[in-house]
């Protein structure tokens, strides 16, 4: 913020007539957040405005800060799923898929059918999830509070099944080494589907609220606009770089999981804008419903996590019943899985992008170190450039429709 | 008939003698390979102790190496290329020959550990919750890693007597028990008493005693240390703690003059069991069972706070009115130091620095438990662990060193008024109140006792567990204990006494720690100390604030209590205790 003091008041240009005459202004430090509505999570940014112009601004990020990958050094290998639940909290089972994916190739871990199309389903309704917490949040903030309605209606609709599934609205801690942790309960599928029916109707309810809207279309179309090239350069995943145009999508470019057996299309933007970004938002939470529903004419009954006790922890009747099971339950409770030594990388599709978990194994329970990717860091990061000479008002829909998740970003 | 001739040259030719081993690679050692690695070792090493010299580990439960070979319990199974039609070998058993390869990572070897397992576990309770050795048992350490496949058995386990007192120390439990014999050979080769053998045949088979004979060897609480289950328990430790809450010190057994060297497992401010700790000068790997009980005073009936008369007052108090004694009876040349061989180095240094310096002392009265019972294999007849450093520190400070009767004496005769007594032990009953006559008697004291309980001021005084410090033992061998907690209550170790009195007499006290202390007056004894260093306990610094768990701990095993912070009674840290008392690393 240096230049303010250089340059505290503009030169006054020489006016056509005295009518034109522009009004000295000076440059104006204003503090958006930590606190504040439309800054998602707890984030800080100082802006510098040139009347309704941003001259500059600087990201102040941490407030969420926890040591994520630090603490998951103390303690076991299975005990780091909840943490990861507060990485990017709206859709926390895919932190969970993604960080037990780079344990398994760490151990070259099977994981069963099931468990694996149970990953994808609980997956893809997170990620509608995360959509809809987008598109709700910047509805309000660009003046549509209904749009939240529906779309909070439909999120607690999500929500409610997989509390059913897991026991937790936000804080799934689903996935484990080697599988999930539980089964559907009786009568789950059908109930999910009834509710993406409802889901459906609320989703075509918003599109129609917001697609074809005049004010959202002035406020998104041609805002906060990023080019292919720029997108790539800063390392845009997900949403946000196929907006600007890329077709890259890790369930496609590497497919994960049962992925390659579903059918489902990737949506590419040409603008880079807020508006395509939110378009892309909008047809995801189609094709996540479309996956949905064809994982749920695959799935066969079956085992849902690996037969291994070395990794998972063996079916409680044998863990009572058999000095087997209550020495591999004793061992794994109380030292943590023993992971091979070495290095993996395993990365997933997030709802807002490349979520990639980096994990070194000494052999030992507990992780020797554990690094993330956390997708919204690259598209935080490109903020201030995006914005530099933009209209303050254009922040809003961006810092909106980037998605910025504290705990990601800041771990 | 014709005469049946044999051709000379008939005879067929006798089979070639099999190659004899090779010369060997390296004269005067074998060379062999040992999963693709070389190793070159010493004649007549077994495999177990070769493969280990290059980091490779073969499992074992049997094998010992201070006892003989049984390979009785097959987990050490391993291929040879030498061996008869491929059989697998014991190595345990098997001696390292020249050229040989030897494979322990072979689908063959692999097979056969998860088997020997299997049948191993065919008749093993599901007591894991119940059991001590939980946590610290080479039956879930193995399974994890050479079986970790969910029990076959469909028929009932054999059924056996679960609590089976042995002696006054052990309990066996035989159902846990896997007959690897270690406890057996234990106590027929290294005590020569034979107390332990194998009754019955097959899965009925169990260790007993001879039938109404208890094992009471004096030694017995070793072959709990030894059985690598859950079979024979201490009757001390049984469902007093789970092995992973605890933490261990390196620190020794005060027992008795040997110093024997010992893991103390302490949790919190209490001390629950000794483990002996590898030592091959001192101690073996074995220790006495009245040594291993000898941990219980660090517990019980200790002095907490400190006493003027018959009322608590805070220890400055108290301090202040001891130095206040001290220097009248020092003036009038009527005052005596009583020193404690159970103290440490650096206690006694302390306490006979200030007696010197700040109380012109020329004599020190030693006082000590008596004597005890003894033999030709470990334990001592005196039964203080410092008696060689105590006659070191009188050495060097140049006091003359009298007996505790002497003092007595003095006292009766009215030549002696006043007594200062570092450590309350005395060799008699009777000479506490024969001390007790005295005008003014100052007492630091670990426990409750007639000495403590006859004092006029008395300081609480904490034991070895409490404080870093220097033993000497019978041979001159110096020895470090570390220390495991902070001192409880209001108690200080001597030498922190020893310097606050100092103070209160005028000295500059200089010593934040024993570490600074043992630096700063150690050099006096050091000539008489060869080849000790202070230091010699490695990663000493590895107490500072929370430890990280990647660090391990002093044994290897995963740490029980993170916090090594001084606690007061409701748990809370005692933050004003840390700067004086924790130690400064260099």
């Amino acid at each position: 913020m240096s230049k303010a003091t250089e340059t505290a008041v503009h030169p006054v240009p020489a006016a056509a007539s005295p009518l034109d005459a522009p009004f000295p202004t000076k440059r104006m430090l204003v503090n958006l957040g930590p606190s504040h509505p439309a800054m998602h999570g707890t984030v800080r940014a100082v802006v510098e405005l040139d009347g309704e112009a941003v001259h500059a601004m600087k990201l102040d990020i941490g407030f969420l800060h926890r040591g994520f990958e630090k603490s998951c050094e103390n303690v076991t290998w299975t005990q780091v799923f909840p943490y990861t639940d507060r990485l990017n909290y709206v859709s926390s089972i895919m932190n969970n898929v993604g960080y037990a994916l780079a344990v398994e190739k760490l151990a070259g871990l099977q994981v069963p059918e099931r468990a694996q199309y149970l990953r994808v389903i609980t997956s893809e309704l997170h990620r509608m999830c995360d959509h809809l917490t987008l598109i709700s949040a910047m509805g309000l903030e660009l003046g549509a509070m209904t749009v939240l309605i529906y779309g909070m209606e439909a999120r607690d609709l999500i929500w409610d099944r997989l509390t059913e599934l897991c026991g937790a609205r936000l804080t799934s801690n689903y996935a484990r080494v080697g599988g999930v942790s539980r089964d559907v309960p009786p009568g789950w599928n059908e109930k999910v589907l009834r509710i993406l029916d409802r889901t459906e109707a609320l989703r075509v309810e918003i599109d129609r609220l917001l697609t074809r809207n005049r004010i959202v279309i002035d406020r998104t179309r041609g805002t906060g606009v990023v080019s292919r090239e720029d997108a790539i350069d800063y390392g845009f995943t997900g949403p946000c770089l196929r907006a600007s145009g890329v077709s890259y999508d890790v369930r496609k470019a590497s497919p994960y999981l049962v992925y390659d057996r579903l059918d489902f299309d990737v949506p590419v933007g040409s603008n880079g804008d807020n508006f395509d970004r939110y378009l892309m938002r909008m047809e995801e939470m189609k094709q996540s419903d479309r996956i949905v529903r064809q994982c749920f004419d695959q799935m066969q009954p079956g085992a849902i996590a690996a037969d291994d006790s070395r990794y998972v922890l063996p079916p409680k009747p044998e863990v009572y019943g058999s000095i087997e099971g209550a020495m591999a339950h004793f061992k794994i409770i109380m030292e943590g899985i023993k992971v091979p030594a070495g290095e993996a990388y395993a990365y997933v599709e997030a709802a807002n992008g490349e979520l990639g978990f980096y994990a070194v194994s000494d052999g030992s329970g507990r992780p020797y170190k554990l690094g993330v990717r956390a997708p919204g860091w690259n598209m935080l990061m490109a903020l201030p450039q995006m914005m530099e000479g933009k209209l303050l008002a254009d922040l809003i829909p961006t810092f909106d429709t980037i998605n910025m998740i504290g705990g990601e970003v800041e771990q | 008939m014709a005469e049946e001739t044999k051709p000379a040259d008939a005879a067929p030719p006798k089979p070639a003698p099999p190659p004899g081993p090779p010369p060997p690679r390296n004269p005067g050692l074998v060379t062999f390979t040992i999963d693709g690695r070389e190793a070159v070792v010493k004649p007549g090493t077994n495999l177990i102790e070769a493969a280990a010299s290059v980091g490779v580990s073969i499992p074992y439960y049997c094998y010992q190496k201070r006892l003989s070979i049984a390979a009785n319990c097959r987990m050490c199974l391993v291929e040879m290329s030498n061996a008869p039609g491929g059989k697998l070998m014991p190595a345990c058993q098997m001696t390292a020959a020249e050229g040989v390869s030897v494979r322990t990572d072979s689908p063959k070897v692999k097979e056969q550990q998860r088997a020997t397992l299997e049948f191993l576990l065919v008749n093993h309770p599901v007591d894991c919750p119940i059991c001590d050795q939980s946590g610290e048992c080479k039956l879930q350490d193995y399974y994890m890693q050479y079986n970790a496949t969910a029990s076959r058995l469909d028929v009932p386990k054999v059924k056996l007597q679960k609590r089976v007192k042995l002696g006054a120390l052990v309990v066996l439990d035989q159902e846990r028990c896997i007959l690897c014999t270690r406890c057996v050979r234990f106590m027929s080769e290294i005590r020569k008493n034979p107390q332990l053998g194998v009754d019955n045949r097959g899965s009925h088979s169990v260790i007993a005693t001879a039938p109404g004979l208890p094992l009471d060897d004096r030694y017995s609480g070793n072959v709990v240390d030894l059985c690598p289950v859950g079979a024979l328990t201490s009757t001390d430790f049984r469902f007093r703690g789970r092995v992973w809450f605890l933490s261990s010190a390196r620190s020794l057994c005060t027992g008795c003059a040997r110093g024997c060297n010992v893991f103390l497992d302490y949790m919190r401010d209490g001390v629950y069991r000794y483990r002996p700790r590898e030592n091959d000068l001192v101690n073996q790997e074995w220790m006495c069972d009245e040594g291993r009980l000898s941990y219980k005073p660090f517990n019980d009936a200790r002095v907490l706070a400190a006493r003027v008369g018959r009322s608590n007052v805070p220890r400055a108090q108290a301090v202040a009115e001891a130095a206040r004694l001290l220097r009248a009876h020092a003036g009038q040349g009527t005052l005596a130091l009583l020193a404690s061989p159970v103290a440490s180095l650096e206690d006694l240094l302390a306490a006979a620095l200030v007696a010197r310096d700040g109380l012109k002392l020329s004599e020190i009265y030693v006082g000590g438990r008596p004597d005890g019972w003894h033999d030709d294999f470990l334990r001592r007849a005196d039964q203080n662990p410092n008696r060689a450093g105590l006659a070191l520190v009188a050495k060097a400070f140049g006091l003359a060193v009298k007996s505790a009767s002497d003092l007595a004496d003095a006292v009766a005769s009215g030549k002696v008024k006043g007594v200062w007594a570092v450590g309350a032990e005395l060799p008699a009953p009777a000479l506490a109140s024969a001390l007790g006559k005295a005008e003014a008697l100052v007492v630091q004291a670990t426990n409750e006792g007639d000495l403590a309980a006859a004092a006029t001021v008395l300081l609480p005084a904490s034991p070895a567990p409490e404080s870093d410090g220097t033993f000497v033992n019978f041979e001159g061998r110096a020895q470090r204990v570390e220390l495991a907690y902070w001192p409880r209550g209001e108690s200080l170790p001597h030498w922190g006494l020893s310097a606050e009195i100092g103070r209160a007499l005028g000295l500059v006290s200089r010593w934040a720690s024993a570490r600074q202390l043992f630096e700063d007056l150690g050099r006096r004894v050091a000539d008489q100390l060869p080849g000790y260093a202070w230091n010699s306990l490695p990663s000493v610094d590895r107490r500072k604030g929370l430890i990280p768990l990647a660090a391990g701990t002093v044994d290897g095993r995963l740490p029980g209590q993170r916090e090594r912070m001084p606690l007061d009674q409701s748990g809370n840290v005692q933050w004003t205790r840390l700067p004086s008392s924790r130690e400064e690393t260099p």
